[in-house]
């Protein structure tokens, strides 16, 4: 037992629990909230790796003493394995997620209470209980568990555009909420069904129950159950047909929340694509249909995002059709294949908070985020303008940064899988992912200013600039040695290709 | 009338611009890398269907491009559906979840 493992999730939510208390005791708001968010990527990295037994009950056969007096209809069947308890588990690839999701939340925060004049309490809440949801997705083994943490980013993600105070976030939120009531039940009725075949919620236990023989994997239930999951999955991620929506919502949150949001949004898919593939992975058509998604994702989200003037709604898009490349490693199969998609997706969080957090100081200093209103911003900010570029490289896969390797990796995964056509599309829309950035970093950057365009704020936080060089940095790091993290994403992406 | 002509006259359609109001070079070029690029992944995926059956991918690829070419242009319908409207979200949501359950349910069962 470790821990640390528990008190990732438990030390965000008590930090919200005391920010939404503290509410309007700016100063206090702000000292726990950094110290807090500093704990956030720090406690990953102090982790041992191993499992963590909620109430300590383990599995019977690694406590023999305990299954002394039970009758052998326990302890000689299947049920002497069986996880009773709510199980969470810490291994290589939920270290780097977590750490990731960690720093993004970190720089978040930061960025969040240096760039408000008054820290809002209900904010932090929000943050802090949707990096504690996702961080419980990415860790938990218990399919229920993961629902109830999955409602509960979908509410912190709600309530952080609720907060940002832009015109038509409340009508945002509610359509989100709407749709979610639609797709969010039907995630809960996969899992029952699931839990009514198999009589388990725990997902190693589901897959021992299917591969021994104790269910029938060809119930028609379980195929309901499959695609039930699946379309849960769509939703959380923000893929095809909620791209609108999820993009809606990433352009109704401030920079900072939205930074946060993508986040969410790229470990639910990675979360639930894990899951998948490890439960219906002796369905090939699962594969067939991660592969169809994510394509339409890529095409949809990346031509949508080239056609809109709102730089957030943009990058909104971007991050959609991003996801499309997540999926397509995933859905390869290969473990080449769904390293380079992991990979991909420590990438795109990353890349795509520094896009959020850098174009965001344009809205900070003008309050206007139409880039036809834009223009000129060069000027006042050299320094920004290059991290905003650099972040724009990072996207589109311009060597040596992050985005290039990954997208190199899978490139090469598809042609090695037999189909080269991903490749060459992966490759036509990073293209136009490229020209995407750079019509929108001419609009505003290089543009001449126009007369009517107010500076409301002249001086950029110091906070943010260092976030973005804290982003910067690690896009470097990554690009030139992608091994560190793929050292990380290999024992999943080969546990996972082996099953496939 | 050519295709950027076509592309113009839609782009004003949506912006609900009179004749006078003008388009600029951005939201043309836009649109038009929008639809090229469109086309060309589609069809690009659709090579895949050799995996399948070379003649079908041959046959798909044709109607499809044929579609497409009498379609022209495709990016401002595609824009017009993606909107914001919450009746669209939820009829292409309702859609997917029919599609989605369909092809898990009878698509493994009798294939």
């Amino acid at each position: 037992m470790n821990p640390l493992i528990p008190l990732m999730v438990i030390v965000p939510i008590i930090c919200a629990l005391f920010l939404n208390l503290l509410h309007k005791k700016d100063r206090t708001i702000k000292i726990i909230a950094i110290i807090l968010a500093l704990i956030l990527p720090a406690l990953p990295i102090l982790a041992n790796y191993g499992l963590h037994y909620f109430g300590g009950y383990a599995p019977l056969i690694e406590n023999p003493s305990l299954g002394t007096d039970l009758p052998s209809l326990i302890t000689g069947t299947a049920l002497n394995t069986f996880h009773p308890a709510i199980t969470y588990s810490f291994q290589s690839a939920q270290k780097l997620f977590v750490f990731i999701l960690g720093l993004v939340g970190l720089l978040a925060v930061f960025t969040s209470l240096f760039e408000t004049r008054r820290p809002s309490g209900v904010y932090g809440y929000m943050m802090f209980m949707g990096i504690a949801a996702i961080t419980a997705v990415l860790l938990t083994d218990d399919i229920f568990n993961l629902y109830v943490f999955f409602e509960i980013a979908a509410l912190a993600t709600v309530g952080i555009v609720l907060v940002s105070n832009i015109k038509g976030n409340y009508e945002t939120a509610l359509k989100y909420m709407i749709l979610g009531g639609i797709a969010a039940p039907m995630l809960l009725l996969g899992v029952a069904l699931l839990l009514g075949v198999t009589g388990n919620v725990n997902i190693t236990d589901i897959i021992y129950s299917l591969k021994n023989g104790l269910v029938n994997p060809q119930s028609p239930v379980l195929l309901m159950a499959c695609g039930l999951i699946v379309f849960g999955w769509l939703y959380g991620s923000g893929l095809p047909p909620f791209h609108t929506i999820k993009s809606a919502v990433y352009s109704k949150a401030l920079p900072s929340g939205a930074a946060l949001i993508q986040a969410f949004s790229v470990f639910t898919f990675i979360a639930l694509g894990v899951i998948i593939l490890r439960i219906f992975s002796y369905l090939p058509f699962s594969q067939w249909v991660i592969l169809g998604v994510s394509l339409l994702a890529m095409i949809l989200g990346i031509t949508m995002a080239i056609l809109q003037t709102d730089l957030r709604r943009m990058i909104g898009f971007l991050a959609v059709g991003e996801l499309g490349y997540i999926g397509i490693g995933l859905g390869l199969g290969t473990v080449f294949g769904i390293t380079a998609g992991l990979f991909q997706a420590v990438n795109e969080v990353v890349i795509t908070a520094f896009l959020f957090i850098g174009f965001g100081t344009v809205l900070y200093q003008t309050g206007i985020s139409d880039t036809r209103k834009l223009g000129g911003m060069m000027v006042r900010n050299p320094k920004v303008a290059l991290l905003v570029l650099l972040a724009g490289f990072a996207m589109a896969g311009v060597p040596p940064l992050n985005a290039f390797q990954s997208k190199l990796m899978l490139i090469q995964a598809s042609i090695n899988a037999g189909l080269p056509e991903l490749g060459v599309i992966m490759i036509l829309l990073s293209i136009v992912t490229f020209m995407t950035f750079m019509k929108a970093f001419h609009a505003v950057f290089l543009r001449p200013k126009p007369a009517d365009l107010e500076i409301k704020n002249e001086n950029i936080p110091k906070a943010t600039i260092i976030a973005l060089l804290v982003f910067l940095v690690v896009c470097i790091v990554f690009g030139l040695f992608p091994q560190v993290v793929t050292s990380y994403l290999q024992p999943l992406a080969t546990n996972l290709g082996g099953v496939v | 009338m050519n295709l950027y002509d076509l592309i113009v006259k839609k782009i004003k359609d949506i912006q609900g611009a009179d004749d006078e109001t003008p388009v600029t070079n951005i939201s043309t070029s836009s649109m038009l890398t929008a639809e090229i690029t469109l086309i060309s992944s589609i069809l690009v995926a659709l090579i895949m269907l050799r995996l399948v059956n070379k003649v079908l991918m041959i046959v798909a690829v044709l109607v499809v491009l044929f579609t497409f070419l009498v379609a022209m242009p495709l990016m401002p319908r595609f824009r017009k559906e993606q909107n914001d409207s919450l009746a669209a979200m939820m009829f292409y949501v309702i859609v997917a979840l029919a599609i989605v359950i369909t092809l898990f349910y009878w698509g493994n069962l009798n294939v």
